[in-house]
């Protein structure tokens, strides 16, 4: 009873500072919006008892993504940015497209997960999620930081100074 | 005789079973036992800084041969409050080119979070207030949440020096807590767990009978650890050497300037209390947390080494000179995350070998 009304009432709060992300016309209002539902999230995760989820969610994604994210708009603003719409003349055609996503997530999801019982009370999640890591799981969990190995290396390729690599 | 821990949670369940038998509903008590509880750590939070800064005041003074505050009470004890109590009273001023909003929500984020922080710390035995098995995890995360009140202090105030300031806040706070985690690492290695209290706990022994088995003292991987993770604390507090996001002589008072009144002493509460956090996480992680010496009770243990701990900090402020803005980026990049990487291998070789 109150575990479903708290949830409601986070699912609220993600919902409408995702819509203050897309209509806001300040860009920095938009991210700031962003870091808030990204928070939120975080939230609905500790409420399912995923705690390690919950408290990686806050670090990578607003300790980590949305302040570089901050910093870019901070760096990249000018003066008709605020007052400028974020949007363009086919957001109509988006909004269609993004209902039709949605229902069709929200169907599916309910074939896939509707046999998943929830469970009850707080475990500890941590352990579990580190022995799957290196066990069952190890092949995808390397592949993954092998693109991230890739990434960081683009990274540093785009990011050097060309006169410094014409150097021998 | 003298635990706090074990006589708090007697009183509290004295309390409620008296609540109980006199028609309380048990969900009411419980409630009104963990406001209490919440309200007590919120006032630890909100106490420590004006501790803080009436010690910070005291050691710059003696530092540069000063006496310091002298005239508010006995050796200026009430300084702090007087102070608290005159920016209670000022006028709090929004710049006309500043983002009302962000201006105003941006101390309240930069604080906020450092409350939430103090949560899962072992004060000494029975004096933590949620145990969590992620509890590292979940202060690193939760701090890193104070930097957006920054950035939104940076951009809110409509001014250019509080915006370098803010970008300059970003870019460190972000680099810096790279290393500060990976420092961590090695002891979620070590003892197998994320908890603090379960790192504090395994390190009250001994080894023949009386030497400590605190983490500092197994070498080389404790003093390494150590020593990156309190670099990194340093420069996640914005304080000298590593406050440039702040630095007087360059941007005013940084990301700060366009504040007054609660609003600055806001952020300045969020400084203050994350000191006191910082301190309180390395004496739980390498100094053993409430491991005693003979019959001090754990919980004034564990608070003289956190204030031994914040003494040091306040040693750093007053004598080690700013960084230049490069120079601490590339001690970050070259430096520190790759001995941290190091360390964290020498760990893995240690268990190796220890098993």
């Amino acid at each position: 009873m109150i575990e479903s009304l708290v949830f409601y009432f986070l699912a609220f709060l993600v919902i409408g500072f995702a819509v203050v992300v897309v209509t806001s016309r300040n860009i920095f209002h938009s991210a700031l919006a962003l870091t808030a539902a990204l928070s939120v999230v975080a939230g609905i995760f500790a409420l399912l008892g995923a705690d390690f989820l919950a408290a990686s969610q806050v670090l990578v994604y607003v300790g980590g993504i949305m302040i570089i994210m901050l910093f870019v708009v901070m760096l990249s603003q000018q003066p008709t940015d605020a007052i400028r719409s974020q949007s363009n003349p086919q957001w109509p055609f988006a909004l269609l497209f993004a209902i039709a996503i949605a229902a069709e997530l929200v169907q599916k999801y309910r074939t896939f997960f509707g046999a998943v019982e929830a469970r009850p009370g707080i475990l500890p999640t941590s352990a579990p999620i580190g022995r799957l890591l290196l066990t069952e799981m190890v092949i995808p969990f390397e592949a993954v930081s092998l693109v991230l190995l890739a990434a960081l290396v683009g990274a540093v390729v785009f990011a050097q100074d060309r006169q410094e690599s014409r150097l021998p | 005789m003298l635990e706090l821990g074990p006589f708090l949670s007697s009183m509290i369940q004295g309390g409620r079973s008296w609540a109980v038998s006199h028609g309380v509903p048990p969900i009411g008590a419980q409630i009104a036992i963990m406001s209490m509880e919440v309200g007590i750590t919120i006032l630890l939070v909100s106490l420590v800084p004006m501790v803080l800064v009436y010690a910070e005041r005291k050691v710059s003074a003696f530092m540069q041969a000063r006496l310091g505050p002298m005239e508010v009470g006995p050796f200026g004890i009430l300084q702090t409050l007087a102070d608290g109590i005159k920016l209670m009273f000022k006028e709090d001023v929004i710049p006309e080119g500043a983002d009302r909003w962000v201006h105003i929500f941006a101390p309240i984020i930069a604080c906020g979070p450092a409350f939430v922080c103090f949560a899962p710390l072992p004060f000494g035995k029975g004096l933590t207030l949620v145990d969590l098995d992620t509890s590292i995890l979940f202060i690193f995360a939760v701090s890193g949440l104070s930097t957006i009140g920054i950035m939104m202090g940076g951009w809110g105030s409509g001014n250019k020096f509080s915006m370098l300031g803010g970008i300059r806040a970003a870019a460190q706070l972000v680099s810096y807590e790279i290393p500060r985690v990976l420092s961590v690492v090695p002891l979620l290695m070590f003892y197998g767990t994320q908890s603090l209290k379960g790192i504090a706990l395994a390190q009250q022994a001994r080894i023949w009978g009386f030497f400590p088995k605190w983490f500092i003292f197994y070498f080389p991987i404790g003093p390494i650890a150590f020593i990156i993770f309190l670099i990194c604390s340093v420069a996640e507090t914005n304080r000298t050497p590593f406050d440039i996001a702040e630095a007087e002589s360059e941007l005013v008072a940084g990301f700060h300037t366009e504040f007054s009144g609660l609003k600055f002493a806001l952020f300045f509460l969020a400084e203050y209390a994350y000191v006191f956090l910082a301190s309180a996480m390395a004496a739980a992680l390498f100094l053993g947390g409430g491991d005693g010496f003979g019959i001090i009770p754990t919980w004034i243990s564990f608070l003289m080494k956190t204030f031994a701990m914040s003494f040091t900090f306040l040693w750093f402020r007053w004598t080690f000179p700013r960084m230049r803005v490069d120079q601490l980026m590339s001690f970050c990049w070259k430096f520190l995350l790759p001995l941290a990487l190091i360390n964290i291998l020498l760990t893995g070789a240690w268990i190796l070998f220890r098993s």
